[in-house]
């Protein structure tokens, strides 16, 4: 039963080693056709397993443990490579290789001049099989494993204009951020296999109610350790800094890992592991404050932002924060909702937006941008689809996920007032910075310096159509997710109806479009007085709140300094001038006892022979 | 069979004498003979060893000195099977590239022959005389190797590397003769059979003083920190073939050491210090670490990357557990391969560049695409990416710590410095593999080729291992299985008495 689950893996897998085997003997549009190719049989593949599941009766959906084969067996430790088949992990296959597809598409008309084209989509490959087997593992280690392969191409992709010096950079930071949280998690599966005796996730949330009374020391500990890994790897505060720099790399990749797939995988941990959040309520609470605070914070520095690709990354952010808050209240279908909402509109955003920088050449800075509704007609519409999606403008799949869980923000057994007003403040401002962009490129006259701004392909126009399609209609499955999910997170209750919030949100979302319409009409320059006036403040988020240059001071230089001090100090004048004093001394006593050097060879065994058996005396009369 | 795999190198190092000296091809074919046949025979013995007999298998014992009961005794249980295996794999890597070398080869293979014979005499004698034999074998023509072939501050590295290992194996001579006498004293028979005096009871205060002596040996061998300084001076001068030796296959010696001797001999000891040194290794995982990171010289950045992951394997053998045993000699086969293959890397790189300095490196990889490939692979594993073999070592050896008994309370902190060397890891690694072969340089050397054939085939069998550990460990950690548990198991029959005295 169940083979299907293995094909999905096994697709992407083949795709990584032949591309990047024969990559560079074949032709490129083979390389494009297998590049998708794979990718799109990953997806029937998906298919054939979610019927089957569908299949089965709700109740008997979940826990279809595939075992491949023993892996390793070491003292007390034992584990199995084996894939995990329930509706959490097949609705995850569905958005990796769905969208994942989508972009791969994209990416044969974006990437088509690059020199490297089959290294990149031997990458993409090894990224979707590196998501698929984190969403897909059955215990703590193979999600480790998965989650540290998401985390190696991603540094690949960003890194993959590897000629480039920022681009090197930043892919150094996102990889060493991304250890920091693998560690994390390497430690709480320590704390796991001791407390549980297995790593299996079907052992492991079967027996954990039984382990834990609430708030239990272990159950706080396994929950925030196995959080430094979410944290990082869904750039919430303060593991952050890596996702705005991680946009040196081309478009696609933007879209695909730093805002449809990868960085929710830390939203799918805490939905995976919810029995266990749910034994600590305190880690609960702690998650939804940082999802909220990281929502405000990305959202404020996206204001001010004028790389469009940073505007969407700080944005990727901060709806991130809204589904860390959906964890963080317990209303885990609804944050997955928003997950695959997320996943649609933003995707389209980001491949939108490469649209737009691939017409200008690369021209990533908003000022220099705008007028480009007549001439890229049908990016225009697709961008103001998603745009509308992030606002929450009505109808859109962004206002059913996103009104949901502001909602449930305030009448959650966990939600509080708090939530709600930082949320709805989010969502203004959602809706401002995103509207912001869309006036400086679109409206007004054109300021670029590229000479023939031009539609672009079909085939990357296409994709755009699909992701647009789903960022307006997505809001329909909303009902359908929840009841395929039930069998995961238990029955949820009753929504809340409270027409008076959902409007004031509403009010919120659309004044943010306002304001930022109004702002652009009125133009720029006519607000000099205001923008002197605001000067500290947008000083402070231009700069990301100096997050970075805290980083730096406080860690990245210490340790290099310590690094320096070590070799210089502890190393040479430390240990190894101790060590060659040792050996001064003797050198100066046996100059002492020089008569005893004879020259003899003999003399000197003799001598030794005494050494020995003299301590050899020492030892045993002692 | 076994004495077949110690004797055809060492056979073959004193054959090579009489080959004349300009014979190059006469020396290549004997020296790769002997090492692709020893290689052959170890892998013979790889797949006839039974891996549920957690016993000494292949036992060949033959009277040596028979007035003091020292005989000839080798034997090989799981553990010595791997490092055997390690050895021999190393040695054929090593001395096919040393055939680069064109100053005195012959010379230069036969002591590579030796060393390899004297490495694996260490990892399969059962008699303690004939360990200390092997042992002292290993330092001879690793002198000659650093001091005639080395670079750099060569002489000062050999003179501080043999003074300070002999200072260390000296005593455990010492400690070698007075673990006969007590068992002398217990039963009226002499013997040097380790199978033997490892059932010998010892007095726990007598334990402690035979437990430091040994320790400075094995302990000066890996190195543990703060013992470790002759290290960097010995691999910075130490020429590349003989150096994948030495820190793929002697550096083993030392931690073997601690499995076959003290651990089981002195159990009591081993409780009291094993707090101590388990923070002793860790310190030196995190300091090795730390150094690394602000090295600008390849090879100087791999010899501290190697002190660090050696105190991992220190770590996991004195946690003292199943787990943490079996995931320190796996991670010593990882290490040998890992850190053979980047020093592998180095020498591929000096060749081209004719420099190792990280300042004076940049933009590779589009001349290079196969070194890029298998550069990339290596430095992975090397930082231990989970999916890969260095990872399974490093988190079955934390997962020991974790769960031991003996740190208890240290565990947490011991782990935690684990995970900072891990985030160094990444750091360190990346520098060296982003910094020599990323972003652009103008002034890369005309006609810089990619890595020959010749060249990708030394490095590929560990590039195929590194997956293959790292996809299905559980055939090797089979075989280490069974000789571990019986370690940790041992039941002391001989000499009770002493115990009840003691009490």
């Amino acid at each position: 039963m169940f083979v299907s689950s293995w094909l999905v893996l096994l697709f992407p897998l083949l795709g990584f080693v032949g591309l990047s085997w024969y990559g560079n003997r074949i032709s490129k549009s083979f390389v494009g056709l297998a590049g998708c190719g794979t990718i799109a049989a990953s997806f029937f593949a998906t298919l054939v397993t979610l019927s089957e599941l569908l299949f089965l009766p709700a109740a008997e959906r979940v826990g279809h443990v595939q075992t491949l084969y023993q892996w390793a067996a070491a003292g007390s430790f034992k584990l199995d490579l084996a894939i995990l088949v329930d509706p959490l992990s097949v609705f995850m296959f569905m958005i990796v290789t769905g969208v994942g597809f989508v972009i791969h598409v994209y990416s044969v008309g974006y990437m088509r001049d690059d020199p490297e084209y089959s290294r990149f989509f031997a990458y993409l490959n090894l990224f979707i099989f590196a998501m698929l087997m984190l969403v897909a593992a059955a215990d703590f280690f193979f999600l480790i494993v998965g989650w540290a392969l998401v985390g190696l191409a991603s540094y690949l992709l960003i890194g993959f204009w590897r000629e480039k010096t920022s681009a090197v950079l930043a892919a150094r930071k996102a990889f060493v951020m991304n250890v920091i949280g693998d560690v994390g998690m390497v430690i709480a599966a320590l704390v796991i296999f001791e407390t549980f005796g297995t790593l299996n996730f079907v052992d492991v949330f079967a027996s954990a109610p039984d382990k834990f009374r609430p708030n239990d020391d272990a159950a706080l500990l396994i929950t925030l350790l196995l959080l430094v890994g979410a944290f990082a790897k869904s750039a919430q505060l303060p593991l952050h800094t890596w996702l705005p720099d991680a946009m040196e790399g081309p478009t696609p990749v933007s879209a695909l890992i730093h805002a449809a797939t990868m960085v929710t995988a830390g939203v799918y941990l805490v939905a995976r592991c919810h029995v266990l959040y749910e034994l600590a309520p305190y880690t609960m609470y702690f998650i939804a404050g940082v999802g909220i605070i990281t929502a405000v914070f990305a959202g404020s520095m996206a204001m001010v932002q004028y790389d469009i690709k940073r505007v969407i990354a700080y944005s990727t952010m901060s709806q991130l924060g809204y589904m860390f808050l959906a964890m963080g209240i317990g209303v885990y279908s609804l944050g997955m909702f928003h997950l695959m909402t997320h996943a649609f509109f933003k995707a389209l955003l980001f491949l939108a937006a490469g649209s737009v920088i691939h017409s200008l050449d690369g021209e990533q800075d908003l000022r220099k941008m705008g007028g480009l509704q007549k001439v890229m007609p049908l990016t225009h519409a697709t961008f103001l689809i998603g745009a509308l999606a992030l606002a929450g403008f009505p109808l859109t799949s962004g206002y059913f996920s996103k009104e949901a869980i502001i909602l449930s923000s305030y009448y959650a057994e966990m939600g509080n007032v708090f939530f709600w007003t930082v949320a709805v403040l989010t969502a203004g401002m959602t809706a401002f910075y995103i509207f912001r962009v869309y006036f400086f490129v679109f409206a007004g006259s054109p300021r670029s310096s590229s000479p023939h701004p031009h539609e672009s392909p079909a085939i990357m126009v296409i994709p755009l159509l699909v992701l647009a399609t789903l960022a307006l209609l997505g809001g329909a499955l909303g009902p359908w997710v929840e009841s395929f999910l039930a069998p995961v997170f238990g029955n949820v209750a009753d929504h809340p109806q409270d027409s008076a919030l959902e409007t004031i949100a509403l009010v919120a979302g659309i004044g943010g479009i306002a304001t930022a319409g109004v702002l652009y009409m009125v133009g720029e320059s006519r607000l000099a007085f205001f923008k002197e006036l605001l000067a500290p403040i947008y000083d402070v988020l231009f700069h990301k709140f100096y997050v970075d240059e805290i980083y730096d001071y406080l860690i990245v230089r210490p340790t290099k300094a310590i690094a320096t001090f070590l070799e210089q100090k502890a190393e040479r004048d430390g240990i190894d001038f101790a060590v060659d004093r040792v050996g001064m001394q003797v050198k100066a006593v046996s100059h002492g006892i020089s008569l005893w050097q004879s020259g003899k060879v003999r003399a000197y065994a003799l001598n030794m022979i005494v050494g020995v058996v003299t301590i050899l005396l020492f030892v045993v009369f002692m | 069979m076994l004495s077949l795999i110690i004797f055809i190198p060492l056979a073959a190092a004193f054959g090579l004498l009489i080959v004349a000296k300009e014979n190059v091809v006469t020396t290549k074919i004997v020296a790769a003979g002997a090492a692709g046949a020893s290689l052959a025979l170890s892998l013979w013995l790889l797949f006839s060893f039974d891996p549920a007999n957690p016993g000494m298998q292949f036992v060949q014992i033959f009277h040596w000195v028979p007035a003091l009961h020292i005989n000839y005794l080798v034997g090989v249980d799981g553990i010595s099977l791997w490092m055997v295996v390690l050895t021999t794999f190393l040695g054929l890597i090593a001395i096919l590239f040393s055939f680069h070398q064109t100053e005195r080869l012959r010379n230069f293979v036969a002591l590579m022959l030796a060393l390899e014979a004297g490495t694996l005499g260490v990892f399969l004698a059962l008699d303690t005389i004939l360990f200390y034999v092997f042992w002292e074998l290993m330092l001879v023509p690793t002198y000659f190797l650093i001091g005639i072939w080395g670079e750099g501050r060569r002489v000062y590295a050999t003179v501080k590397f043999v003074i300070y290992t002999l200072v260390g194996s000296l005593l455990m001579l010492v400690a070698i003769i007075s673990l006969t006498m007590v068992h002398y004293g217990a039963t009226h028979e002499v013997t040097f059979d380790l199978r033997v005096l490892m059932l010998t009871h010892i007095d726990p205060s007598m334990q402690m003083w035979m437990f430091l002596f040994f320790f400075l040996a094995f302990a000066i061998k890996v190195p543990i920190f703060p013992l470790h300084s002759w290290l960097p001076h010995a691999y910075m001068a130490c020429p590349i073939p003989a150096l994948i030796l030495l820190t793929g296959a002697m550096s083993k010696t030392g931690a073997y050491g601690f499995l076959r001797f003290c651990l089981p001999l002195f159990p009591a000891a081993v409780e009291s210090f094993a707090a101590v040194i388990g923070l002793m290794a860790a310190a030196g995982m995190v300091y090795g670490a730390w150094i690394a990171i602000a090295q600008k010289d390849l090879k100087a950045l791999v010899a501290y990357s190697s002190i660090s992951h050696l105190g991992f394997i220190m770590l996991g053998i004195f946690a003292h557990n199943g787990t943490g045993i079996e995931g320190s000699v796996l991670q010593m086969i990882n290490h040998g391969i890992i850190a053979s293959a980047l020093f592998l890397i180095v020498a591929f790189i000096e060749a081209r560049m004719g420099t190792r300095n990280l300042d004076e490196l940049r933009g590779l990889s589009n001349a290079m695409p196969v070194l890029y490939g298998t550069f990339m692979l290596v430095m992975l594993a090397a930082l231990g990416l989970p999916g890969l073999n260095g990872f399974v070592g490093e988190f079955l050896i934390l997962m020991g710590v974790w769960t031991s008994n003996i740190f208890s309370g240290l565990s947490g902190i011991l782990v935690l410095m684990g995970g900072l060397s891990i985030v160094f890891a990444s750091i360190y690694m990346l520098y060296m593999f982003q910094g020599s072969m990323q972003e652009k340089s103008s002034n890369l050397p005309d006609g810089l080729t990619d890595i020959h054939q010749r060249e990708f085939r030394l490095i590929f069998p560990a590039c195929l291992l590194i997956v293959l550990i790292g996809l299905y460990p559980k055939p090797f950690i089979d075989r280490i299985a069974p000789a571990v548990e019986s370690l940790l198991h041992l039941e002391k029959t001989v000499n009770l008495h002493t115990e009840e005295k003691s009490h």
